[in-house]
């Protein structure tokens, strides 16, 4: 508890404190202010505009992984069989190796000289040196790059719920006179929200946060508020624009924490 | 009749698997190829099988210690990480104390923080207590493995008590019972009875922390002041793109020997924890 307090709570406080000019990277005389809160609330400067974009990037990744994820969590826990947590594990798998090697795998096949620029220079389906503008440092590679690594991950909590869910309510569904179709969307799927919720929040929350993948494949059409907020302190040195951004987030987070947590059920992972 | 999935459902769902399997593999195993592929570019068509990279990346002093910091990282960090995630773990399943609310969500919060906020936090830190220091005492902490491996304690935390805590639960109290009755103190119980019973859940705990922190970018970019470690090392030459296939072959080793390694640990801790089932 020590520990977290020293080092997790107090450089936030810090943070805090730089975001208010309490503290300055620079010694100056002007006192507290909310000047630089002030001028990102009311949107004068490009970072809300950022912020936006952020949130619809972060929630177009997290509804296609929901999409792909569903399925996925369906068909091994409903319709597997035996086989199920073999090849569960083999979804899970890819999850547990590098983040960093798997974006730079697709930076790889995506780059202008790479695999399937080359690919198609060789086959003449395009003209060499004529890659395909949006194949990569676009908003698609981002969400293309963030989706892949998170799918395995929404696999889990949502083959949970579906695991746990009893089947003979279907039979009765079923019994009841209710086609599959009728059983699913009465049945199966209302039972499955929570662990659809928690799915959801455990990619959304990460990804408006999210600057390694942006910063490799995503150029500057694909920036994100992470980045915005790291080249202010790495580059700009405007820290205490950054750390009102970086706050900002953190305080964002935690809202969507604090709201979700009636859907969120850290024990529905524990039980793997 | 199954309720679940028509005949037809089945196969398409069977379908949709196997694609998705392919989608999470493919790059994976382009990467490989790629490996060992006789061309300084990474590029089609592919040129001949090659084993120079694997034998090129031996040689580059420069990337062995970057690995080389990253594991001496990864080995502390774990350790204080697992140490810390018993503790914590023993305190939320068999205490009761005031405010486990609030505590409890503190421990996880590490999980949503963004990371990059999180490493910019520790920097802004050690600048703070450095220009506290240097003034009164002429001395400084300064970046390096030790702020690295701070940040990598924090941050995983979280996942070692997610893994040792339901172990923990799953254990019957009675166990420990039955050991003090039978005359033994409560710190010999807890280090001859519970810990021997947790080891399973103590192991993959220490994996999963050791492979977070070295895999880990965004914080020690904050903090590592100019020491480098394996992800800054692979981050930096990637952008600049020289010696790619050589960042590609060491990364296909890693990736192989994380996922061997995960593969057979979680094996062999179901196994574990089957025989000790109590």
């Amino acid at each position: 508890m020590l520990w977290l307090g020293v080092f997790f709570l107090i450089p936030l406080i810090v943070v805090a404190a730089y975001s208010v000019n309490a503290l300055s990277l620079f010694p100056s005389d002007s006192g507290i202010s909310f000047h630089d809160w002030g001028r990102f609330l009311r949107g004068e400067s490009v970072y809300m505009d950022l912020f936006w974009k952020s949130i619809r990037m972060a929630l177009s990744v997290s509804v296609i992984v929901v999409v792909l994820a569903y399925p996925l969590g369906y068909y091994l826990a409903l319709v597997a069989g035996k086989r199920k947590y073999v090849l569960l594990l083999l979804v899970i798998v890819p999850f547990l190796t590098s983040y960093l090697l798997r974006v730079l795998a697709w930076r790889v096949i995506l780059g202008s000289e790479g695999v399937i620029n080359t690919l198609l220079y060789t086959t003449g389906l395009r003209e060499p040196n004529d890659p395909v503008p949006w194949l990569i440092y676009s908003q698609f590679t981002v969400i293309l790059v963030l989706v892949y690594v998170w799918v395995p991950f929404v696999a889990l909590p949502i083959f949970v719920t579906l695991e746990n869910l009893d089947t003979s309510m279907l039979e009765a569904g079923n019994d009841l006179g209710a086609n599959r179709w009728g059983v699913f969307w009465r049945v199966t799927l209302p039972q499955s929200v929570p662990g659809i919720a928690a799915a959801f929040v455990f990619v959304f929350i990460p990804t408006i946060g999210e600057f390694v993948t942006p910063s490799l494949v995503g150029g500057t059409k694909g920036t994100m508020f992470g980045n915005a907020i790291s080249s202010l302190f790495i580059n700009g040195l405007d820290w205490q624009t950054g750390s009102v951004l970086a706050l900002f987030l953190v305080i964002v987070v935690g809202a969507l924490m604090v709201f979700s947590s009636r859907f969120l059920r850290l024990r529905d992972l524990e039980s793997i | 009749m199954d309720a679940a999935a028509s005949p037809g459902g089945r196969r398409g769902l069977s379908v949709f698997y196997v694609l998705l399997i392919v989608f999470l593999y493919a790059p994976i195993a382009v990467l490989m190829v790629f490996s060992f592929n006789d061309n300084r570019l990474v590029t089609f068509p592919l040129a001949g099988f090659t084993t120079r990279w694997y034998r090129l990346l031996f040689e580059n002093a420069e990337l062995l210690d970057a690995l080389k910091v990253s594991m001496v990282i990864a080995a502390i960090s774990s350790v204080f990480a697992v140490g810390l995630g018993v503790l914590a773990s023993y305190a939320l399943g068999r205490r009761r104390f005031r405010g486990k609310g609030p505590v409890s969500a503190l421990l996880f919060s590490p999980l949503v923080i963004p990371y990059v906020v999180f490493g910019i936090a520790l920097l802004i830190l050690f600048r703070a207590v450095d220009d506290f220091l240097i003034p009164r005492f002429g001395t400084y902490i300064g970046l390096g493995i030790h702020s690295i491996v701070i940040g990598h304690v924090v941050v995983s935390l979280p996942y070692t008590i997610l893994t040792i805590a339901p172990r923990l639960e799953r254990l019957s109290v009675y166990v420990e019972e039955a050991a003090r009755d039978l005359g033994a103190g409560p710190a010999s119980t807890f280090l001859r009875v519970t810990i021997p019973l947790l080891l399973p859940a103590i192991v993959s705990a220490y994996l999963i922390a050791f492979t977070l922190s070295f895999d880990e970018y965004a914080i020690a970019s904050f903090v590592a002041g100019d020491v480098t470690t394996y992800p800054l090392y692979l981050y930096g030459q990637v952008r600049i793109r020289i010696g790619l296939p050589q960042m590609i072959a060491v990364s296909v080793i890693v990736l192989v020997a994380s996922m061997v390694l995960i593969a057979a640990t979680e094996i062999w801790r179901r196994r574990e924890e089957a025989r000790l089932a109590v």
